[in-house]
């Protein structure tokens, strides 16, 4: 405006310009930094130029599992977290009486999900006679031994995450009602169905939101700590089944205090994670659907 | 005339046919509907029913009765749980967390404001390099900054205080929150700040005046989520706090699954009960402020 | 009591789209001036920059003596009426319309004595305590216009502040709108310097003093309502100003037996020495012809010196009538009064029209520019 300075708007984000530079820009190169040093944190940081990263990739067993389980973990979770909360969100769109009770419902999960509260809850319902082997009991099924077994302790961590799928759900829900209704009005008068509607108008218009999630919900899963460190003690038992990286990170900064080598895990990670966004990034142009110029 | 008017009620028969036969389906399908719903609900919200009936049985009955309402109902794990095997009881750690969200929240929310009001509504120079680094920290993994950040606080003398959960989200730093403010201000037109300016309002009092009342309900979105996750934050007190003294619930918790006895369950899940009313009395006093938050501004969790 | 000058100002945005071309314009003290033009014509932006709520890239805008580019809004002794009204959805009308005097800090008995006067004027005394969501589109106007007033700026600025009314309000607040102008002056001692934006010419030539036509950030005249309508500058200004628009087709003019000759096609009229003493000298030639549909109108029986047209469409409007034609494949309207008129005979037939030479403009074809001005 007239008459104010050019830099007032600087002196808005101030705060976000400090914040910026402590504690996310300066961290990040130094983390960099320490990912070629060796760093038991009683002295000072000793450059050993590529060796954790060597060691990472050619002796360690424990990097590799763990890098393993995670990838299973993410692509599991983040797919079948994205369907079901869209198949959900598509079944709650039509104007049904109750939607705000579901909605509701379907979204407590999301609120309490990454409490320790309710890690522990799932400790209890997975537990070798806890309420999910009751149940399978119930109906014939011999019990599993979801902790146990390293075939079935990833899923139990998994399920956690999926049943958090009320925020991607609201998400969608809000994005599905933004639809215009002329569409469907227009596309039924053309003589689609249902399905023929769904694949050609609504799954298209909803693909911007669908991008959004999947990549909030990749970062986010390559991140999961307190469901698998409470569930499992921090061992990611059993046979490091659920050992996920940032676990191991942990444990190799927090309690080796080896912070080098902890730093060069996080790169690792950083760049999958960077590479896969990149790749989703590259692909949305394919796939995505942008009305117009709408975005500024 | 017979003729004509025979087949005008064949049609009429013919529709009202065709209308019952639309009408059964959409029951039908509406019935299906619902089941769904109703079945997955359930089944979503059924472990934490069955936790707070759990939390009133006895430790023999957890394990054995998969129903919600208990036999001999009890209030031992509430009781024992409750002092814990620290000096301290959990209104000890009630506290420490009410002490970690409340200035974490209002720095959250006075700054977040600040920033995104300075992002949507100035131009300056650099702008568009510090809104992608903005977008940048709402993708960038905490993993990587971790470890340095926990060097930083341990240099300036920070570890077990709460500054380092409360200093970086009074600097904006949850990046998540500002881009949903700057959202929720694009959609609000101009000219009520402009004319304020008319009306001789500068920047600062237009920002208090005008922009916080009318993106009110936004912050208070943002201040529910921000209490909301800092309940639920674990790693953050996990690598700062280390004297039991300054543990929050979250910390709290952990630390009684790991000095419990194998068999007194009902302790944890009646804590467990307790971590979560807290956060269930907020969402279900607030609902809609979470699903227009949620709705407008983006994801997480 | 304060005048407004603007000294060959520019905007160009960031984006290097320069959106107003060195403009010039002094608005007097008292004065009640119209920027009207095409929407993208950057009336809104003229204004807005007066108001501060643009920057100004080169030039200067002075209020009063004072140059007011740095100047905030909230200083320049401007106030301004919103296209949206921009009421505060927050407060009440009472605190809407003190807002500006509790900024300020203003003793109380001041404020009460302002809201007083402004609330008996526009008669808005029982909207007081109402919330703007509560109060229909004519009262939210009022009452943004009582939120100008009450701060006895210097002067006022108007941005389409009737383009969301429904026609009828519409045409009812132009009337209180002139009315209060002249109110503010007698009762309040006002100076009252308008600049007040609108893309409808029918507001323009009702309520302003002086009107400012423009088109792609440039001024393409600025006169009283008369002068507009009798003697555009310009062929866009002659097409803009005047319902049903003015007739602007290709023409030629060349010398004949008689003297000047207009020729449409094959056909020719001879000028009368009227226009032609109001001609550039010498000015022969590709011309356009700018002639309102009143002033071309079916010949009389036995005219001379007329055009051959064939009528294409009638429109009835009640008591005249709208004649499409085309003269030499060139499209016309003529209007004529109904009474009288045999409607059916006229559809698709031949007519000979009589150009009222007093009333036709003429301008060059490249410029625009009006060549029939220098009397």
């Amino acid at each position: 405006m007239g008459g104010d300075s050019k830099f007032l708007g600087l002196l808005y984000i101030s705060p976000f310009i400090i914040g910026l530079v402590v504690f996310t820009a300066y961290p990040f190169i130094y983390s960099f930094y320490l990912s070629f040093t060796d760093y038991p944190l009683m002295t000072a940081p000793v450059w050993v130029g590529l060796e954790n990263y060597i060691k990472l990739f050619t002796h360690d067993r424990t990097f590799r599992k763990s890098l393993t389980v995670t990838l299973i973990y993410v692509f599991t979770t983040v797919p079948l977290k994205l369907v079901f909360a869209l198949f959900i969100a598509v079944i709650l769109n039509y104007r049904l009486k109750m939607i705000n009770f579901f909605r509701t419902a379907y979204y407590v999960p999301s609120i309490l999900g990454g409490s320790v509260a309710i890690a522990v809850l799932w400790r209890y319902i997975f537990a070798s006679n806890g309420l999910v082997n009751m149940f399978l009991g119930s109906i014939g099924i011999e019990a599993i031994n979801w902790f146990g077994d390293p075939n079935y302790a990833l899923f139990t961590i998994t399920l956690l995450r999926v049943w958090q799928f009320g925020s991607a759900m609201i998400i969608f829900l809000a994005a599905l009602q933004s639809v215009d209704k002329s569409l469907y009005e227009s596309a039924a008068i053309d003589g689609a169905n249902k399905w023929q509607t769904f694949r050609n108008i609504t799954l298209p218009l909803i693909t911007p939101v669908i991008f959004f999630n999947m990549i909030m919900q990749t970062v986010q899963a390559f991140q999961e700590f307190n469901g698998p460190y409470i569930i499992t003690d921090g061992t990611g038992s059993p046979l490091k089944s659920t050992y996920l990286l940032p676990l191991y990170i942990y444990d190799e900064a927090f309690k080796k205090f080896d912070m080098g080598y902890a730093s060069a895990i996080a790169w690792v990670m950083f760049f999958i994670i960077m590479v896969l966004t990149l790749i989703a990034f590259w692909s949305s142009r394919r796939w995505v659907y942008y009305a117009g110029d709408k975005r500024s | 005339m017979a003729t004509q008017s025979s087949t005008m009620t064949d049609i009429e028969r013919e529709t009202e046919r065709t209308n019952r036969v639309t009408r059964r389906l959409g029951r039908i399908s509406a019935t299906v509907r619902y089941l769904i719903l109703a079945g997955v609900g359930l089944i979503m919200l059924y472990p934490l029913i069955w936790l707070i009936g759990a939390s009133f049985k006895t430790n023999a009955e957890i394990f054995a009765n998969p129903g919600f309402i208990p036999h001999e109902p009890t209030l031992d794990g509430y009781v024992k749980g409750w002092q814990t095997s620290t000096p301290y009881t959990f209104a000890t750690f009630f506290w420490n967390t009410f002490l970690i969200i409340l200035p974490k929240t209002i720095g959250t929310a006075i700054s977040a404001t600040a920033v995104a009001y300075g992002f949507a509504r100035f131009e300056f120079p650099g702008k568009r390099i510090f809104f992608s680094a903005l977008i940048a920290i709402l993708l960038l993994p905490n993993v990587v900054t971790r470890i340095p950040q926990y060097l930083l606080f341990r240099d300036l003398g920070w570890l077990d205080t709460f500054l380092p959960l409360w200093v970086p989200s009074a600097l904006a730093g949850d990046a998540f929150f500002v881009f949903m403010l700057i959202q929720f201000l694009r959609a609000i037109p101009r000219d009520m700040e402009e004319a304020a300016r008319v009306d001789g309002a500068n920047t600062a009092q237009v920002l208090i005046f005008i922009v916080v009342p009318l993106l009110a309900p936004a912050i208070v979105s943002v201040c529910l989520f921000q209490i909301m996750w800092t309940m639920n934050d674990f790693l953050g007190p996990l690598i700062y706090l280390s004297s039991v003294d300054k543990y929050p619930v979250s910390l709290a918790l952990k630390l009684s699954i790991d000095t419990t006895e194998a068999f007194d369950w009902n302790k944890i899940l009646a804590m467990s009960v307790l971590a979560l009313t807290p956060s269930l009395v907020i969402f279900f006093l607030a609902q809609k402020r979470f699903i227009e938050g949620i709705s407008s501004g983006g994801v997480k969790g | 009591m304060a005048g407004l000058e603007i000294r060959n100002v520019e905007k160009v945005y960031g984006n290097k789209f320069k959106a107003v071309h060195g403009i010039s314009l002094e608005v007097r003290d008292g004065e009640f001036m119209v920027l009207v033009g095409p929407s993208g014509c950057a009336k809104s932006t003229l204004l807005r920059m007066i108001a501060g709520l643009e920057t100004v890239t080169s030039g200067e805008i002075l209020i009063g003596e004072r140059v007011v580019n740095n100047v905030v809004p909230g200083k320049r002794g401007i106030s301004m009426v919103f296209q949206n009204y921009a009421l505060y959805p927050h407060m009440k009308v009472i605190k809407n319309l003190s807002f500006g005097m509790r900024l300020a800090r203003r003793p109380k008995d001041e404020i009460d004595a302002g809201i007083g006067q402004v609330t008996t004027l526009l008669e808005i005394e029982e909207l007081l305590d109402r919330l703007p969501k509560q109060l229909s589109g004519g009262q939210a106007q009022r009452v943004a216009v009582g939120r100008a007033i009450i701060k006895k700026p210097e002067v006022f600025l108007f941005d389409e502040p009737l383009s969301n009314l429904d026609a009828k309000l519409r045409a009812a607040m132009r009337v209180r709108l002139t009315e209060l102008h002249q109110r503010l002056k007698e009762q309040m001692g006002l100076s009252s310097t308008v600049v007040y934006v609108t893309h409808d010419q029918v507001e323009a030539m009702t309520m302003g003093d002086r009107i400012c036509v423009m088109k792609d950030g440039r001024i393409m005249q600025v006169a009283d309502p008369v002068t507009l309508y009798e003697r555009p500058a310009n062929a866009f200004v002659a097409g803009f100003i005047g319902t049903p628009e003015m007739n602007l087709v290709s023409a030629t003019i060349r010398s004949g037996s008689g003297g000047l000759m207009l020729g449409l096609g094959s056909q020719a009229i001879q000028l009368d020495t009227l226009v032609v003493e109001r001609l550039e000298k010498e000015r022969t030639g590709d011309v356009t012809l700018g002639v309102r549909p009143q002033h071309i109108v079916p010949a009389l029986p036995g005219a001379v010196n007329t055009l051959e047209g064939k009528v294409s469409h009638l429109e009835f409007m009640g008591h005249e009538i709208y004649l499409h034609v085309l003269i030499e494949g060139q499209p016309f309207i003529s209007v004529t009064q109904s009474a009288g008129f045999d409607r059916d005979a006229a559809r698709d037939s031949v007519i000979h029209f009589t150009l009222q030479q007093d009333a036709i403009h003429l301008f060059d074809p490249n410029s625009g520019e009006s060549i029939s001005l220098s009397d």
